[in-house]
């Protein structure tokens, strides 16, 4: 069975699973937590064996982030409407059984490594279970903080994670979130890693979106 | 009967625009409140893709609040397995990769995290620019775009689409001082319920063989509370204050941690000084640096033979800047030695 499904999984990845599978395994994927880790690990594989920088770069970034933002949901109709505060409220992105969450997500991974096989000036294809998504807006750069220090601090990732911990309880809430989430996900709460060189330093066009 | 003047009549007219562009301006600010609010008091449960550093991670977050007590939960969907679960004065951080567990345990109530925490003020509309943007569609749902611009490089900003009938928020992207994006969140979904049950908040990380590390019994007396008192910084960046001071014993540790926490109303650093000294052989030495947790930076140096550390989501000056400034106070060393 799961040589089944890294099969499926993988030929999702490569274009090669057929409509009709697709969505069946967004479904599948919208239960399944163990499933959805197998898919991220996939996006990160096949960024790699497609010989392309898993960094998000340039464009990709935002249009992936306008994409999953701006796709519509597959079945409207089902859509309770929101109750007021109190009450349990509909789930947003989840016409049915979580497919649309899944089908985000595909759209997600699978429009970050089509952009990253396509010529930098190639329109922007969503291939997906889901409806195709509204016309991206303005890209915006994605960079990495300038870095000030080359060295490497010494910090055993415990101690580090101990630090963020204390401090989180200390940040807003919006900053706790993000905080906790790059400790969460991240490696970089290993020993710290020398700062990488900002991408896109000084390219004036690349800016923060301010339309949605 | 009496007439307005031309004068009286400008004069009003003047304090109506006054009023009319105070509100104006304060209403961004009281979307950011209601933001911060919403995140604290509200319970939900979401799934949402966190971008940074050239990778994006899928989490899943479940937060309740029952009567003021907070538990939270915020696990990686995406391999690293790691787990947080915030269970009343009880943090646990699972780190299977690691094969650690770190559970910290705050005294008292829970603290800054449903009352404390930073507010943006007018001190702080000096160093931050905040204003919305635009009102849009995003998901279904009808949102507001604010977007909070530092005016100088000490600080980052934030671009954040509000859900207008719940205030949570739907995206969020924290932007450098000129307008590039470092980090980025979007909600794949997001529940928010009425009633969550206590098993959403059960690790699914097994621990068998995990090293557990945990904060030591504090041990009662004045010690540890001074330990905080002898340090404060001698130059802060524009804006940035003292908001908080306490002392406390790391997991895994034995002695307390002076913690210190500056703030400009929006970003905040924590200052960590380990309070016991040794004649630490060169070669293991702390070297002086920089790390990075996501966007959040970290910056360790010895002061007078203590190590310092700060860690706060701000650029990396930032923290060198603080970690820097920090020194021993000689009003508090001298009150604290024997004689007095």
């Amino acid at each position: 069975m799961n040589e089944e499904l890294d099969s499926q999984l993988s030929a999702m990845f490569d274009d090669e699973l057929p409509q009709a599978e697709c969505e069946l395994l967004a479904l599948r994927l919208s239960r399944d937590r163990a499933l959805q880790a197998r898919w991220g690990r996939y996006a990160a594989i096949g960024a790699a064996v497609r010989g392309g920088d898993i960094r998000l770069g340039g464009m990709v970034a935002y249009e992936v982030s306008s994409a999953l933002a701006s796709e519509p949901l597959l079945a409207d109709a089902r859509e309770r409407p929101m109750q007021p505060t109190g009450l349990t409220l509909a789930r947003w992105w989840r016409p049915m059984a979580g497919a649309a969450l899944a089908a985000s997500v595909a759209a997600l991974s699978i429009l970050w490594l089509q952009q990253n096989s396509l010529p930098a000036s190639a329109p922007l294809v969503a291939r997906s279970t889901a409806p195709s998504a509204a016309p991206v807006e303005a890209p915006a750069s994605y960079v990495v903080p300038r870095a000030l220090e080359a060295r490497a601090m010494r910090m055993p990732a415990t101690e580090l994670a101990n630090y963020v911990v204390a401090h989180s309880q200390f940040s807003t809430p919006v900053s706790r979130g993000s905080l906790l989430s790059a400790l969460m996900a991240s490696e970089s709460a290993a020993v710290g890693a020398p700062e990488q060189a900002a991408g896109a330093a000084g390219d004036p066009d690349h800016h923060a979106d301010d339309s949605p | 009967m009496q007439t307005t003047r031309p004068s009286d009549r400008l004069a009003w007219f003047v304090f109506a625009l006054v009023v009319a562009s105070t509100a104006t301006a304060q209403e961004p600010r009281l979307w950011l409140e209601r933001m911060n609010q919403a995140l604290t008091a509200r319970n939900y449960d979401g799934v949402f893709a966190h971008w940074q550093d050239g990778k994006v991670e899928m989490l899943h977050i479940v937060h309740r609040n029952q009567n003021g007590a907070v538990t939270e939960r915020l696990a990686s969907l995406d391999g690293s397995g790691r787990e947080f679960i915030r269970t009343g004065n009880e943090l646990t951080c699972y780190l299977p990769d690691k094969r650690t567990v770190i559970v910290e345990t705050q005294s008292g109530e829970q603290g800054p995290l449903l009352a404390g925490f930073p507010t943006f003020d007018e001190k702080s509309a000096d160093f931050y620019d905040i204003r919305e943007l635009t009102r849009t569609r995003l998901n279904r749902r009808n949102t507001r775009v604010i977007a909070v611009t530092p005016r100088d490089e000490f600080r980052y900003g934030y671009r954040l689409w509000i859900d207008e009938s719940t205030a949570m928020p739907l995206k969020t992207q924290l932007c450098d001082a000129h307008g590039r994006i470092i980090e980025q969140v979007v909600f794949a979904s997001l529940t928010l319920a009425s009633r969550i049950p206590d098993s959403a908040f059960k690790p699914e990380v097994a621990t068998d063989g995990f090293q557990w590390l945990r904060s030591a019994p504090r041990a009662a007396g004045p010690e540890p509370a001074n330990a905080s008192a002898l340090w404060s910084a001698l130059k802060l960046p524009p804006g940035f204050r003292m908001t908080a001071r306490s002392a406390q014993i790391m997991p895994g540790a034995q002695d307390p941690v002076a913690h210190l926490v500056f703030s400009d109303g929006l970003a905040s650093v924590s200052v960590f000084v380990e309070t016991r000294s040794e004649v630490v052989p060169a070669d293991q030495q702390p070297v002086a640096g920089v790390a990075n947790v996501g966007s959040a930076s970290a910056f360790s140096t010895v002061i007078d033979g203590h190590k310092v550390t700060a860690v706060g989501e701000v650029p990396p000056a930032t923290v060198r800047f603080i970690a820097s400034s920090v020194k021993r106070s000689e009003a508090a060393l001298s009150a604290a030695s024997p004689g007095h």
